[in-house]
């Protein structure tokens, strides 16, 4: 999952990689760094996602060789829509978010569908539990269905990493396929912070 | 004009057609599976079972802390592990059977006996029953462990397990088994092979339920261990009063509400 | 491409118009997809992301999107919402392109599909531009579009679009979909709920409305669509093409509209 803030992002996935009742492994992290400016969580077929990641990551690396910078985190988003769709026929059994501050310094969520079609959002949740976490991003990020609507939502920092770690440990009570650690990318304006927290192990 | 007991098959052949249909692709529900471990060990002087209390539906977990160790009879029970309709209706069933039959012939009942009405029921269902059971108990002739498939096969046996995450299970079992263990290091053993079960089976998961069966003794230790207790959450979400939209108001009078004071001016 | 340049020697000489001709071709060119390797790509397809099939690699879908010719121009109104299967995937979706500050492409069936190809579209609207000097036509537009999608025939792509804008003719409204399928016209609906947005805006089309009422008949037969399909709802977006380009009236959700038609007298039956 993914949220933005004013001037943060944060990006957040769980570590448990498994297939049908039987986990692989505890720890296979699914969200990637890819810039100072930009993290990427992938979910979905775990292969397709890291060899995603490493093209993208090798996309960066000509481009920052090309022009003499690192791409921008809309640059990015651009670039993976496009890389997704080139494989519109075959596609990448991946579901993509990716988080991190734009050129105006602020935070920005991207989503994805596997064939690439690319939105900007606020707050984002992919995967298996995405069900499951999406409601709970609506109700306590988007003030959905609120009547008072006039209430606006200022988003701090230590809150959005509350809701993230809530909304993880409730997931992983709920979905089976979630579990283990969850790993939570902060960045902010002065670069890319990861902190681990455990979650529930059955 | 359905029958009176049983099975009722009426809707059989119409769900058949919402499913499978011209151009009808109709999901039906799933029935809630317990996805288990459920394991059983004999000892020195009888019988443990043990089984987590997970319960879910699809990816799903809709009960964090279920019961998976049946009574079948004061000197039986029985664990389930599959659809948890069907390990619940068939061990009632049995229990009810063995009540009966105890009634009549004024003893107490065997556990092969029990083992016998389940595989005779499960086997006459072919399967559709999805019911796959270890049954435990202490009677006359000893202690019996059995286990009882889905299709109605029965195996015996000192250690079993069944359910999604009986190769965990059994992992421990085979390991670490002996003859004639002591009391508390059979429940050890149980509560070790479950826990393989809960933190390597996605299926598996929360409390291990304990049931230990002795010669004219039953100890049910209910959420014998208890290792997944959830952390406190961060926040507490309570919503403030007034979020949810009042969209209209409508106020109806059930009853006429007369003054009892003109009744009596009136008579 | 073949070279046939051994037959034509002469030609060689001018290696600055070859190249130049390369280059065009290049940017003309269709981007090119990877197939897989498998005997019948197509069936393979589907069978990953068939939505009845319960899609394991399920693409949004679901959309109420009309669009009409009237005597101000050209209304356009979409609804916002994307499902996957039962989900929705999101309440937010821009189901408007703006390929250009005087065309407009709506999205119906696979948004990415839709998005792709639209954005292919403004990039080669740009080229006929800086080409030409002039702005292409929104027929021409639409035929480019049409073409493109015409060469993927049966492999899958999804898309039902209409697209907007005015030209020295006035103005233009074509309907393009993954078929292959151009048509010209002055009124047209796609998408899941199109049926129900049909209804409303056949029985209250007048040529010669006012802007205000064809913005409030185009949100009115988004919201009514809403209503009744599932798969349709959000925000019902509202735009005017006009002579100098398109201006964006408005987005309304339609839990206002709602309550707002709610409170209207319901004409009566005949």
């Amino acid at each position: 999952m993914a949220l933005a803030g004013e001037d943060f992002c944060i990006v957040a996935a769980d570590t448990r990689q498994s297939d049908g009742y039987h986990i692989n492994c505890r720890y296979a992290p699914k969200a990637h760094q890819l810039s100072d400016k930009t993290v990427i969580g992938t979910s979905g077929f775990y292969a397709d996602g890291l060899n995603f990641v490493k093209k993208i990551k090798q996309r960066m690396e000509w481009y920052f060789h090309q022009h003499d910078k690192t791409m921008s985190t809309t640059a990015i988003a651009q670039l993976i829509s496009i890389m997704l769709y080139q494989k519109r026929f075959f596609p990448y059994y991946v579901f993509c978010v990716i988080g991190g501050i734009d050129e105006n310094g602020k935070g920005c969520v991207y989503s994805y569908d596997s064939v690439g079609n690319a939105e900007r959002v606020q707050y984002q949740a992919a995967g298996s539990g995405n069900e499951l976490l999406q409601p709970f991003l609506d109700s306590q990020i988007g003030l959905k269905n609120r009547s008072n609507e006039n209430e606006t939502l200022n988003l701090t920092e230590e809150m959005a990493i509350k809701i993230v770690k809530d909304a993880f440990s409730s997931v992983t009570e709920r979905d089976i396929h979630t579990g283990d650690c969850v790993e939570i990318y902060i960045i902010r304006k002065d670069g890319v912070e990861c902190q681990k927290y455990p979650l529930k192990r059955d | 004009m359905a029958a009176k007991t049983g099975f009722n098959f009426d809707n059989y052949q119409r769900n058949l057609f919402m499913e499978y249909g011209k151009g009808n692709n109709m999901k039906l529900p799933k029935a809630t599976k317990t996805g288990t471990t459920i394991v059983g060990l004999m000892f020195k002087d009888g019988i443990v079972l043990g089984a987590d209390t997970r319960a879910t539906e699809g990816p799903i977990v809709a009960d964090k802390n279920c019961e998976k160790i049946h009574y079948i009879a004061p000197n039986m029970y029985c664990c389930g592990a599959g659809t948890a309709a069907d390990t619940e209706m068939t061990t009632a069933l049995i229990s009810s059977n063995i009540e009966l039959h105890c009634l009549n012939t004024g003893r107490e009942a065997r556990v092969v006996t029990a083992m016998t009405m389940l595989k005779q029921l499960l086997f006459k269902y072919q399967g559709h029953i999805g019911a796959a059971l270890i049954l435990g108990g202490v009677d006359c002739t000893g202690p019996h462990l059995y286990t009882i498939y889905p299709h109605g096969s029965t195996d015996k046996l000192p250690y079993v397990t069944m359910g999604s995450g009986s190769l965990a299970a059994m992992a421990v079992f085979e390991a670490k088994y002996k003859k004639d263990l002591e009391r508390q290091e059979a429940i050890d053993l149980v509560a070790e092979a479950i826990q393989a079960g809960i933190f390597n089976d996605m299926g598996s998961g929360s409390n291990v339920d304990v049931c230990v069966l002795t010669k004219g003794k039953v100890d049910y230790l209910r959420n014998y261990i208890k290792p997944n207790v959830r952390k406190e959450k961060e926040q507490v979400y309570k919503f403030n009063i007034g979020v949810t939209p009042v969209i209209k108001e409508s106020i109806r009078n059930l009853v006429d509400v007369v003054d009892v004071n003109e009744m009596e001016i009136d008579q | 491409m073949i070279n046939l340049d051994f037959l034509n020697p002469a030609e060689n000489n001018n290696v600055l118009e070859q190249e130049e001709a390369n280059e065009y071709m290049e940017n003309l060119s269709v981007p090119t997809f990877e197939i897989p390797l498998v005997h019948n790509p197509v069936e393979f397809l589907k069978h990953q992301t068939h939505a009845a099939e319960q899609c394991r690699l399920s693409i949004v879908h679901g959309t109420t999107t009309l669009a009409f010719k009237f005597k101000h121009g050209v209304i356009v109104c979409v609804d916002s919402r994307a499902t996957s299967g039962t989900y929705i995937a999101s309440q937010t979706v821009k189901k408007v392109i703006e390929i250009n500050p005087y065309l407009l492409g709506t999205m119906a069936g696979g948004a990415a599909d839709c998005s792709y190809w639209e954005r292919e579209l403004g990039r080669r609207c740009r080229l006929y531009e800086l080409r030409n000097k002039e702005r292409i036509s929104v027929a021409a537009a639409s035929k480019l579009l049409c073409n493109m999608v015409y060469a993927y025939k049966g492999m899958g792509l999804s898309m039902g679009t209409m697209v907007c804008g005015w030209d020295k003719k006035g103005p233009g409204l074509y309907y393009v979909d993954n078929d292959g399928t151009r048509l010209e016209g002055d009124l047209f609906s796609v998408g899941s709920g199109s049926t129900f947005a049909y209804g409303i805006l056949d029985s209250g089309f007048k040529y010669d409305m006012t802007p205000e009422e064809a913005y409030d008949l185009g949100r009115r037969a988004i919201y009514h669509a809403t209503f009744r399909d599932s798969a349709s709802g959000g925000i019902v977006s509202c735009y005017h093409v006009k002579q100098d380009g398109w201006t964006l009236i408005s987005r309304t959700n339609v839990k206002e509209l709602h309550y707002k038609y709610q409170d209207e007298p319901k004409a009566p039956l005949v």
